[in-house]
């Protein structure tokens, strides 16, 4: 028996965003933040717009609450009213404990899980998003990585068979795991590609940089092009975090 | 609901906001906890809170630095002389020591209101409806007279390309500004605390490089005569007068009270975004006015009217001193007015939510997202007081709301300090209480003193009318501290 990673299910609730088909079915083994967040403009105060659209936005969560239940999935819900939807995805990510946060998409057989995998790091928590959300389907999980140009085949092994035995340690049968190794293209265009037989993604954020504050975060670039639910493994929030 | 006083142990159901008001409302249930990064309501429903410490010196510093040294300079310096410095000094004085109770009820209080929150909950609805309806009514005035100020540096730029109007520009161009900052406001603009960080960024840059030139220069480093001349020509009572006149220039620290819901950590952020705004705007308009003043001599610093910085900026370094201030003087104009409309907006949004105006009020419209009927309320007002160009009654009637409000903080902590309500667990104390606020208190009220008598006028018939709608409208509405 595996620990139950809990995944957050960020939804604009008062824009009339609903949860695509399938994504109960494909949380129903882990445990769900749902947080309905609203983004008020900076010159509305957000207490007025609680004031105004709460029952609204309270009935809407309990709809999709109990939707995502009838699945199968143990639920808690949040409601806030922000002026950065980021800063409050960030917060309960922190506050939960939320190993994984889903970008939902449309789902309907879920064959087959890419995984796509950088290096060693954060792999714990990829491996415990895995196990919790598919052990128990028949789904074939793809570990999939692009190698550096000075990277050899030998190494790139090496790091995909140490995840599939982390995976097999905890009863995954070895059958449903695939290694697959790329080179030339860049990862981004790798991975897409990879992801066009795929019904849904696991993949780690990456170190926020420069060129991810200008070019936004890989993770999210291939949940745009991707369609079909992608899970964002989040790094490792340290404690006490200055903000100021 | 409970009546009376709290329970002695404060573990009873805290007292809550009662009564109705002409329209059947009530007041809004007060929250359940308040955190660092959120407010959160029965559990279940949280209000992020998104402003840092940057943010919140941002809305003080954008709001104050606008009005004292891109307006007042010209006119101070015609009616105190050199000693004009020392009316901002006593300005920031009397503004420091109500930033610092403020700030204490901040901490205990971190609600959006402002002003018009702490008084309304320590000292009863009364005394609330007064300050807030008086809060509202003097941030338009202050609106206006910003709107005014950004009129004349607007008018200043078409005078330096060398448009000559035969009407003055002033008034016209300040409409027009209103009317598109209330636009803007309404059709929801994006980023608008970016920007502001943006504004007040360029804005300290250049007037740290002016004010260095300047003071080096008028303490002789250049090898220039300076204007020698009596520091007090128009004697010691013209020095309060004109401090009364100029007190406006610090009203902003106020503002950062009226979004204290927005604010991170505000135990600490609070405190430190009042009373450091204040003490840095303090310091640029004490040093603006004596560089000023010994650039040109008091009473050719006064001809030049509200644009006199530009005159300034022009005698030390030519025509791009002249530009770089008069971008400056549109920057910061326009930055102190839109954050008084905004503030405008918030205080009916804290008014309507303790029924003490309609629901209606700060109804928000689904397409923008933004309360139109509040930043109306606040829009329409300002146009009128705009199209009376007054700018020293306008400054005056702002001074004079915001004053009562800070005599009654004041008043409002010595109260909760002796009265001593459960909830009242404030994380910053001041010291030296009574003393500090009861000076702050007298201070607060005697400014008011100096005053002309038309704008104490309209102070005090403001405030009586806002008597009048509360016992009116609201006047079964109790409101009582509960957190």
């Amino acid at each position: 028996m595996h620990e139950k990673p809990t995944i957050l299910l960020p939804v604009r609730i008062l824009e009339g965003e609903s949860l695509p088909e399938g994504t109960g079915k494909l949380l129903s083994n882990v445990r769900v933040l749902l947080l309905g967040y609203h983004v008020v403009p900076e010159q509305t105060a957000p207490g007025q717009m609680q004031m105004q659209f709460e029952d609204r936005a309270q009935d809407r969560l309990a709809e999709l609450e109990s939707a995502l239940e009838s699945a199968g999935a143990t639920v808690e819900t949040r409601l806030v009213f922000t002026h950065e939807g980021q800063k409050t995805i960030d917060r309960m990510i922190y506050e939960h404990g939320c190993l994984a946060v889903l970008v939902p998409d449309m789902v309907r057989d879920l064959d087959d899980v890419l995984v796509p995998i950088r290096g060693t790091v954060g792999v714990d928590r990829l491996v415990r998003v895995v196990t919790g959300l598919f052990a128990d389907t028949d789904a074939s999980i793809t570990l999939f990585h692009v190698a550096e140009p000075d990277e050899t085949d030998e190494d790139a092994r090496t790091l995909l068979d140490g995840v599939a035995d982390r995976l097999t340690d905890v009863g995954i049968d070895e059958e449903r795991i695939r290694l697959t190794i790329r080179r030339g293209d860049g990862a981004l265009d790798s991975i897409t590609e990879a992801a066009e037989s795929a019904d849904a993604i696991v993949m780690g954020e990456t170190d926020p940089s420069i060129a991810t504050f200008v070019f936004g975060m890989p993770a999210e670039k291939v949940a745009d092009r991707f369609v079909g639910p992608v899970f964002i493994v989040q790094r490792e929030r340290p404690d006490g975090i200055e903000r100021d | 609901m409970v009546d009376g006083d709290v329970d002695p142990f404060g573990e009873g159901v805290p007292p809550e906001s009662s009564g109705r008001n002409v329209g059947g409302e009530s007041p809004e249930i007060d929250p359940e906890s308040i955190s660092d990064e959120a407010t959160i309501h029965d559990d279940e429903t949280e209000l992020e809170r998104t402003i840092g410490l940057t943010g919140g010196l941002a809305i003080g510093i954008g709001t104050m630095i606008g009005a004292g040294i891109f307006v007042f300079p010209g006119l101070a310096a015609g009616n105190a002389g050199p000693a004009a410095a020392l009316s901002f000094a006593i300005g920031g004085v009397i503004a420091l020591l109500v930033a610092l109770p403020a700030s204490e009820l901040a901490t205990a209080m971190p609600r959006s209101g402002g002003g018009y929150f702490f008084v309304s909950r320590s000292m009863g609805t009364a005394y609330g409806s007064v300050v807030g309806l008086g809060l509202w009514l003097g941030l338009i005035f202050a609106s206006a007279f910003y709107l005014v100020g950004l009129g004349h540096y607007a008018a200043a730029v078409f005078a330096e390309v060398g448009l000559i109007f035969s009407v003055s520009p002033v008034v016209p161009l300040g409409l027009v500004f209103g009317v598109a900052l209330t636009g803007l406001s309404i059709g929801g603009t994006e980023n608008t605390a970016k920007i502001q960080n943006l504004v007040v960024g360029i804005l300290l840059v250049i007037l740290t490089l002016f004010l260095t030139y300047g003071s080096l220069n008028a303490l002789g480093v250049f090898g220039r005569e300076t204007a020698p001349e009596a520091f007090f020509p128009k004697g010691v009572f013209s020095v309060f007068s004109t401090a009364a006149l100029v007190f406006t220039s610090y009203l902003g620290f106020a503002q950062v009270a009226t979004v204290a819901g927005d604010i991170q950590k505000p135990s600490r952020n609070l405190p430190l975004a009042m009373v450091g705004s204040v003490l840095v705007v303090a310091v640029f308009y004490i040093v603006t006015i004596f560089v000023a003043t010994s650039a040109f001599g008091a009473d050719r610093l006064s001809e030049f009217g509200e644009t006199a910085m530009v005159e300034v900026a022009r005698e030390f370094v030519g025509r791009p001193g002249a530009v770089a201030i008069l971008l400056a003087g549109l920057l910061a104009t326009f930055s102190s007015a839109n954050a008084s409309i905004l503030s405008a907006s918030r205080t009916v949004y804290a008014l309507s939510r303790d029924a003490l105006l309609p629901k209606k009020a700060s109804e928000i419209n689904l397409r923008y997202g933004t309360p139109h009927v509040a930043l109306l309320a606040a829009g329409g007002p300002i146009l009128l007081l705009v199209a009376t160009g007054q700018v020293e009654v306008l400054a005056e009637v702002a001074s004079f709301l915001h004053l009562i409000m800070y005599g009654l903080i004041c008043v409002a902590v010595i109260a909760l300090r002796r009265r001593d309500p459960p909830w009242y667990e404030p994380s910053y104390r001041i010291p030296v209480v009574p003393a500090l606020p009861a000076v702050g208190a007298a201070a607060s009220f005697g400014l008011v003193a100096f005053m002309r008598p038309a704008s104490i006028g309209i102070g005090i018939g403001v405030m009586l009318i806002s008597y009048l709608w509360y016992r009116y409208y609201a006047g079964t509405v109790t409101l009582k501290g509960a957190f």
